[in-house]
């Protein structure tokens, strides 16, 4: 059953449950996935899953691959190019990829038609809103995805995504702190924490996370808060605040370029994501030992999972299913983990596996998101705008110097 | 109309509202209908909120490498059209060739000669300069804004030199002004349009620059209001406020352009005379 653009724009939804946002939100909802407002986003938490509304129908079972050119839109250096070409050469087709450096930025060209893919890697819930209410993807049809059971149990019905209709998981990552083992002691984090990015030794040589949600929320973390989504002023302050006296202790890089940057030696501390940890392996200079990269868990951080998904007007969407089982297959998401670096959201890839492949190091085996691990991270979710704008509010005021 | 246009429509962003689904810009175009709330937050801001840092030192920076830009262009622009003789050409080519590679790529080179064990950091070293230049360092950026820039300068410096009338310098040695005094007196106030003319050139592209300090430093010490803008329009939800920049920017780039045009306007009156 399919609902008409009019109608769903109308009953947009937005779920909160646990989190918290403006006043005006919470006033309209309820809790559950059936609450209805106007100007809302359908997103869920992992309080109050929801099922998104659907506007058209999936693709018929049973249909032929098509020819010619799969288009994806893709992060840089998202895919393994060795696994585009294995897919190319099994499925007779070229595949060509667009880049997008922001999700923003991705879905504003989504919408004004300067990209038109057949299949997007690596949005996140927050995007999945956004695409949803532009009415820009198709459901999936799963009879060409049977390799979904793969995915790990907990992502295959998702809390932003109730029964995988529009997404399949693609890569797990949580955020901490990455650092050089050969100039600072694991043990330290263990006594001190998150105050390891204050320390002013590390000045020049520390790094923090080019993203204003992940690295305000880090300071919050610090100080004892367990909400990555907060509308409270004086607690987004005083991260502000914080932020505010490291950058003077430490004069801190703030990019997403801690993959480069600590393999050559460049940064001794970098908040960052745990999947960039695995990707610096690559850029460690030649006999450099891989045990110089260690990292940090912290107890109370944000984990995620990026997704594939297909656009609602794909001019090969048959292919772009037949990618996402290709990328959804144990041994076609292990060769593509050696290049990307990030952990497979698929149960088979399992910490065990990772380490067994003798890839990844003994001090990075924290970097590793277990089930456990993804299970107890805080999710982030779409803020409101008036909220947005206190936390953007403090980001000028870190980032402005 | 090239300029009225691109400025009318970033005024209708600035002043128009945000989608409250998407949080991208929904531009206003019926000027009647502006809403200025946001624009006065940015100024405020500018004058004494937290962008108040981000655009002093802009402007700091912007003056520290056109000072720069002058002490080295000039006395180049100088000896290619004085004591070049016939290879002129053939030097005004060598130093302009390397700026025919991509500025990015100009300044990832330095990024890697200025790396810890790069060429140039380890050539320093030889004189006991140890110095970590990619350690978000000021000094870094401002080099790099004049490493980037300094070709549109010496371009319209020679171009103005060139057609300088020299005997009139050779006059006022004849009548015995010193090398320095004919320099001074007579030299400079008459490349004072080029001087003003190259000055605006790359003043310009430099208040807005924001990929220089991205490469080369990446620290809030050192961010320009380029970066504030590229922020606000690339990676946040408050588009309005880049659009507000570019606005805030443009003013005080206009100032600077109408100083230029009364100064070379009173430089025809006098030449006029």
């Amino acid at each position: 059953m399919t609902m008409r653009r009019r109608d769903f724009l109308r009953n947009l939804v937005i779920t909160t449950g646990g989190v918290t946002l403006g006043g005006s939100l919470l006033a309209a909802c309820g809790g559950t996935s059936s609450n209805t407002m106007v100007d809302g986003l359908a997103i869920g938490t992992p309080e109050n899953p929801i099922e998104l509304p659907v506007t058209t129908d999936a693709i018929a079972d049973g249909l032929a691959s098509e020819s010619g050119t799969l288009e994806i839109l893709n992060w840089a250096d998202y895919t393994n190019p060795e696994s585009i070409a294995i897919f190319e050469k099994q499925f007779g087709c070229k595949v060509s990829t667009s880049i997008y450096d922001t999700e923003e930025a991705a879905i504003a060209k989504l919408r004004n038609g300067t990209f038109k893919p057949d299949l997007i890697l690596g949005m996140t819930d927050t995007g999945l809103a956004k695409l949803v209410a532009a009415d820009l993807l198709q459901p999936l049809n799963k009879s060409y995805i049977p390799n979904f059971g793969n995915v790990i149990k907990g992502l295959q019905n998702p809390y932003y995504d109730l029964g995988s209709q529009y997404t399949v998981p693609y890569f797990i990552y949580g955020n901490g702190i990455g650092y050089r083992t050969d100039r600072i002691d694991k043990n330290a984090f263990a006594k001190d924490g998150y105050d390891m990015l204050w320390d002013a030794q590390y000045k020049g040589k520390l790094g923090v996370l080019d993203s204003y949600r992940d690295t305000l929320a880090m300071a919050m973390f610090r100080a004892g808060v367990k909400d990555a989504n907060t509308s409270d002023v004086a607690i987004i302050t005083k991260a502000g605040e914080d932020l505010i006296s490291l950058r003077e202790a430490t004069n801190p890089k703030v990019d997403i370029l801690a993959y480069t940057e600590m393999p050559a030696g460049n940064r001794d501390i970098n908040f960052t994501w745990s999947g960039d940890l695995f990707t610096a392996l690559q850029y460690l200079p030649e006999g450099v030992s891989p045990d110089v990269l260690g990292f940090w868990y912290p107890e109370t951080t944000v984990a995620k999972n990026d997704f594939m998904c297909i656009t609602k007007n794909a001019k090969s969407p048959v292919l772009a299913h037949q990618l996402i089982n290709f990328l959804s297959d144990t041994d076609n998401a292990m060769l593509n983990r050696e290049y990307v670096g990030y952990q497979p959201a698929l149960e088979s890839i399992t910490v065990d596996l990772l380490i067994s492949t003798g890839t990844i190091p003994e001090s990075l085996i924290d970097a590793l998101v277990t089930p456990e691990k993804y299970e107890s991270g805080l999710a982030q979710v779409l803020l409101e705008p008036a909220v947005d704008a206190l936390w953007l509010e403090q980001w000028t005021a870190f980032t402005a110097g | 109309m090239l300029f009225a246009v691109p400025f009318y429509a970033v005024a209708c962003v600035a002043f128009g509202t945000i989608d409250p689904i998407f949080r991208d810009a929904v531009p206003q175009w019926n000027p009647f209908a502006w809403d200025f709330t946001q624009a006065q937050q940015v100024f405020t801001s500018l004058a004494t909120g937290p962008l108040q840092g981000v655009a002093v030192r802009t402007i700091i920076y912007v003056v520290c490498a056109m000072l720069l830009c002058f002490i080295i262009g000039f006395p180049i622009a100088y000896f290619l059209v004085r004591h070049a003789g016939k290879r002129k050409l053939l030097l005004l080519v060598l130093i302009i060739v390397p700026f025919w590679v991509n500025y990015l790529m100009r300044m990832l080179a330095w990024v890697n000669l200025l790396s810890n064990d790069g060429l140039f950091t380890r050539f320093m070293r030889i004189f006991g300069i140890n110095y970590n230049w990619l350690d978000g360092s000021p000094i870094t950026v401002i080099l790099g804004l004049v490493y980037g820039y300094i070709p549109f300068l010496i371009l319209p410096l020679y171009a103005t030199l060139d057609r300088l009338d020299w005997r009139l310098v050779d006059a006022a040695r004849d009548l015995g002004a010193n090398s320095r005094q004919a320099f001074r007196l007579v030299t400079i106030p008459m490349s004072k349009a080029g001087l003003v003319a190259a000055g605006i050139l790359i003043a310009l592209p430099m208040f807005g620059d924001y990929y220089t300090n991205d490469l080369l430093s990446r620290s809030p010490s050192t961010e320009m209001i380029g970066n504030q803008i590229e922020f606000f329009l690339n990676a946040s939800s408050q588009p309005q406020t880049g659009a507000v920049l570019v606005i805030a920017l443009s003013i005080f780039l206009l100032l600077l352009m109408s100083f230029y045009l009364r100064s070379t306007r009173q430089q025809s009156r006098q030449t006029a005379r």
